[in-house]
C-alpha cells in the first residue's frame, strides 16, 4: 500500500485538481453549503463569470469591489543563481490597501513564486501548488523540478481560463538541472527564460535591469541590480512602492537577502549622484 | 483536456444580464493589536444609499473566547458569512474538543472567501484576537481572501479616513526620531473613540455609536460609545 | 504580430517562425520556439492566443504519438492535419474555442506536404503559406520568386527575402526567425535566420 493510499489520497483524481461547483449531480452551486465551503467553488448560474466580475470595477456601479492587486516583480538568472526582487504595495483601485505585502511566496525551501495581478489568486493557487509539490515529493522521494512545478501551475490556471483569474507569476527554483526560472500567467502561458519582470512597473524595472544585466555579475552586484530596478519602478509607477524584498536562490535553496524601505534607497541613490 | 461534441439543444442557455444580488450597507470596522491584547471596534449604523436602516447594528461578531471578527460591506453577505464561519467553528470544536485559534480562523476565512472567487462575498473582514503565544493579532482581508497579519487596520466605508490617522498615531510613519512606544490598552481604546468620532464628522455611512471589544487573556470586554446620530 | 512561414521545396518543407513572445507592449522573450514536433517527420508551427497555443499543440502531439503506439504505424501528414482540423472544429463549437493558427509540415512516400490551418478550422494544402501580418508584406514575394522544386539553398534565400522585407517594412520588430526543415531524414534545425543587413534608404 502506497503512502498516498494510507493518507487517503484520491488516486482516481490523480492530479487531485480542485472541483468546480457545477457538474456535480443534484448540487445547486448557487446554494452555499457550509460543508462544501472549502471544497468547491461557488459560481453564479447562467451568467458569464468574467463579465459578472467586471461589473464590480465599473464606475457607474454602486457596488464596487476592488480586489487587492500587486505590482512590480522581477527575477533573473546569473552566474551565482537566481535573484528575485519585488515591491510590497497592494492597491485596491486608487487606494493603497497595504505597503507591507509579501509578494514573494515561499513554496518550499527550493521554490519561490512571485505575486503580480490578483493578490488572492496568486496566494491561493501558489498554496495549491505547494500542496501538490509536497504530494509529489512523498510519492517520488525526490524534489519536483522547477519545470514540472511551473507546468503544474500553468495547467491549473489554464483550466480556469476565461473566468477572470488575474495572475502573472515567476516560479523560481533550483533542481538537478541547476537554477530554474519560469514565467506563468493566468492566460495559461508558461515561458522559461533568463530575465523576467511582471506587473505594471515591469517596463521601468526592465529598463534598469536590461541596462545593467550581465551573466557574470557577482552576487553583490546582482542583488544591487535587482534592488535598483525595483526602486526605479516604484519611483515611476504609482501602483508600486513600499519596501524592496530581495531573495537569492542558490544550490542550497533560497535565502532572503534584504528588506529595504524605498525611502531609504531614494536618499542613498540621491547621495551617490552628487 | 477534452473536446466534446454537444448537441445544440443541450447547450447552455444564452448568457443574459441579470440583477445584481449585491448592495452596499456602509459601516466601518477598526482593529488594533497590542502586546498582549487586541482591540476591535465597529460603528453601529446600517444604511443604504441616503436612508439609515438601523442605529444599533454592530458589525462585529464574537467567534471564540479570544477571537472577534469585524465584517462590513453588503449586510446580507455579512450575515451569511458569519453564520458559515460560526458553523465551521462549532464543527471544529465538536471534533477537536477545543476552540480554533485566531491564526487558524484567519486562514480558514481566507479559503472560505476564495471559494467564492467567482461569486464573491461583498464583505471586508478584519479578524482580531490573541495568537497561540498570547500576543495580540489583527488580520485584514480583501473580499476574495487575500490576507495579511498587521498591527492595526481600518476597513469599510471610512477606512481611508481612519487608516492614515492610525499610520500617524500608531505606526509613527514618516516621523523622524519618533519612538515606537508600546501601546497601552487605555491609549488604544481612547484612540479608537477619537478616530471614530472624527470619521462620523465626514462619512455619512459611519455614525450613531461604536462597539469596542478588548480581547485579552482574561476574556473579552465590550463597551459602547455614542457617535453623532445625524 | 506573430508570423509563421512555410515553403515546400523539392523533397522537403522549410518552416520558419518569428521568435518573440509578447505580453501587451512588452517582449518577454526573443528566442521563443513556436514549433512542435508531432512525430519523426511531422512538424507544426503555432501562433495565436497565449496558453491555447501550447495546450492545443501538446494535446495534438501526444495524441499523434498515442496513435502510433496503439496501431504500430503513424498518421500520414494528410491524416494528421485533418485530425488536427477536426479537433479545432469541435473546439470551435464548444464552450471555449481554441484560438490558434497552424502550419503543419510533413513528408511521406508521396513527398512533402504543407497544410495551412486557421483558428476557424479551415484547411488547405499549399506550396507556401504565411500566417499573420507578415503575410501582407511577403505573399507577393512568394508569388514572384517561388518556383516548384526548389533546393534547400533556394528556399532559404526566398525565406531570407521574406524576413528581410518584414523587418524593413513592418512596424513591429522581428529580430530573428527560427528555421527548421522537414525532409526524409527527419527534422533539421537550421538555427535562427536574421534579416539581411541593408543600407538605409
Amino acid at each position: 500500500m502506497a503512502l498516498a493510499d494510507v493518507c487517503g489520497f484520491d488516486m482516481r483524481n490523480g492530479n487531485s485538481r480542485l472541483k468546480l461547483g457545477f457538474g456535480e449531480e443534484n448540487y445547486d452551486p448557487s446554494l452555499n453549503d457550509v460543508l462544501l465551503a472549502s471544497e468547491s467553488f461557488t459560481v453564479p448560474r447562467g451568467v458569464d463569470i468574467a463579465q459578472n466580475l467586471a461589473r464590480f470595477t465599473d464606475e457607474k456601479s454602486n457596488v464596487k469591489i476592488h480586489f487587492d492587486h500587486g505590482t512590480t516583480t522581477l527575477a533573473f538568472k546569473f552566474k551565482g543563481g537566481v535573484i528575485v526582487a519585488v515591491d510590497s504595495r497592494a492597491t485596491a483601485g486608487p487606494y493603497i490597501a497595504s505597503q507591507t505585502v509579501k509578494k514573494v511566496i515561499e513554496i518550499n525551501p527550493y521554490l519561490l513564486g512571485t505575486m503580480a495581478g490578483g493578490a488572492a489568486d496568486c496566494s491561493f493557487w501558489e498554496r495549491v501548488l505547494a500542496q501538490q509539490c509536497r504530494v509529489y515529493e512523498l510519492r517520488n522521494k525526490n524534489r519536483i523540478s522547477v519545470a514540472a512545478a511551473s507546468k503544474l501551475l500553468a495547467n491549473i490556471v489554464y483550466d480556469y481560463k476565461g473566468m477572470g483569474l488575474s495572475m502573472g507569476t515567476m516560479i523560481v527554483g533550483w533542481d538537478k538541472k541547476g537554477p530554474g526560472l519560469y514565467y506563468v500567467d493566468s492566460d495559461g502561458e508558461r515561458l522559461p527564460g533568463n530575465v523576467f519582470s511582471v506587473g505594471s512597473g515591469s517596463v521601468y524595472a526592465y529598463g534598469v535591469l536590461d541596462s545593467g544585466y550581465k551573466w557574470d555579475l557577482s552576487v553583490e552586484e546582482a542583488c544591487e541590480l535587482g534592488r535598483r530596478a525595483i526602486f526605479h519602478a516604484t519611483y515611476r509607477d504609482a501602483y508600486s512602492g513600499g519596501v524592496v524584498n530581495l531573495y537569492h536562490m542558490r544550490e542550497t535553496g533560497w535565502v532572503k537577502v534584504s528588506q529595504t524601505d524605498t525611502a531609504e534607497l531614494y536618499y542613498k541613490y540621491r547621495a551617490e549622484k552628487k | 483536456m477534452e473536446f466534446m461534441t454537444m448537441p445544440t439543444q443541450q447547450a447552455e442557455k444564452p448568457i443574459q444580464a441579470r440583477f445584481s444580488p449585491y448592495d452596499m450597507n456602509g459601516g466601518t470596522v477598526l482593529a488594533i493589536a497590542g502586546e498582549d491584547f487586541a482591540v476591535i471596534a465597529s460603528d453601529t449604523r446600517l444604511s443604504q444609499g441616503f436612508s439609515i436602516h438601523s442605529r444599533d447594528t454592530p458589525k462585529t461578531t464574537q467567534m471564540t473566547g479570544n477571537t472577534v471578527i469585524g465584517s462590513c460591506g453588503f449586510h446580507g453577505d455579512v450575515l451569511t458569512l458569519t453564520k458559515v464561519i460560526q458553523t465551521r467553528l462549532k464543527m471544529f470544536s465538536h471534533i477537536h474538543n477545543k476552540d480554533m485559534d485566531t491564526t487558524s480562523i484567519a486562514a480558514m476565512l481566507s479559503t472560505i472567501l476564495y471559494y467564492r472567487r467567482f461569486f464573491p462575498y461583498y464583505v471586508y473582514n478584519i479578524v482580531a484576537g490573541l495568537d497561540s503565544e498570547g500576543k495580540g493579532c489583527v488580520f485584514s482581508f480583501d473580499p476574495v481572501g487575500s490576507y495579511e497579519r498587521e498591527s492595526y487596520r481600518a476597513g469599510g466605508s471610512a477606512s481611508s479616513m481612519l487608516q492614515p490617522l492610525l499610520d500617524n498615531q500608531i505606526g509613527m510613519k514618516n516621523q523622524e526620531g519618533a519612538k515606537q512606544v508600546p501601546l497601552s490598552k487605555a491609549k488604544a481604546v481612547a484612540l479608537v473613540k477619537d478616530v471614530f468620532t472624527s470619521a462620523a464628522e465626514r462619512d455619512i455611512y459611519t455614525g450613531d455609536g461604536i462597539v469596542i471589544h478588548v480581547v485579552s487573556k482574561d476574556g473579552i470586554t465590550t463597551e459602547t460609545f455614542p457617535l453623532r446620530r445625524d | 504580430m506573430e508570423c509563421l512561414i512555410g515553403i515546400q521545396g523539392q523533397d522537403f518543407i522549410m518552416l520558419a517562425t518569428d521568435s518573440v513572445s509578447a505580453r501587451s507592449i512588452v517582449k518577454m522573450k526573443t528566442d521563443h520556439d513556436k514549433m512542435f514536433q508531432l512525430s519523426d517527420k511531422l512538424l507544426m508551427a503555432v501562433s495565436g492566443e497565449s496558453g491555447d497555443t501550447v495546450q492545443f499543440s501538446e494535446y495534438i502531439a501526444k495524441n499523434i504519438q498515442l496513435y502510433k503506439m496503439r496501431n504500430g504505424y503513424e498518421l500520414s501528414p494528410h491524416a494528421a492535419a485533418n485530425f488536427t482540423r477536426r479537433n479545432m472544429a469541435d473546439a470551435l463549437r464548444s464552450q471555449r474555442p481554441k484560438f490558434v493558427n497552424l502550419l503543419i509540415a510533413g513528408i511521406d512516400e508521396d513527398g512533402p506536404s504543407l497544410y495551412f490551418l486557421d483558428y476557424l478550422a479551415s484547411i488547405i494544402k499549399v506550396p507556401f503559406a504565411i500566417h499573420g501580418y507578415g503575410a501582407m508584406f511577403t505573399l507577393s514575394i512568394m508569388d514572384r520568386y517561388y518556383k516548384p522544386g526548389m533546393t534547400k539553398d533556394e528556399a532559404f534565400q526566398l525565406l531570407q527575402r521574406c524576413i528581410t522585407e518584414i523587418q524593413k517594412r513592418f512596424l513591429v520588430d522581428q529580430p530573428q526567425f527560427k528555421v527548421r526543415v522537414v525532409s526524409k531524414s527527419g527534422v533539421e534545425d537550421l538555427g535562427f535566420a536574421k534579416p539581411t543587413p541593408q543600407v538605409d534608404s
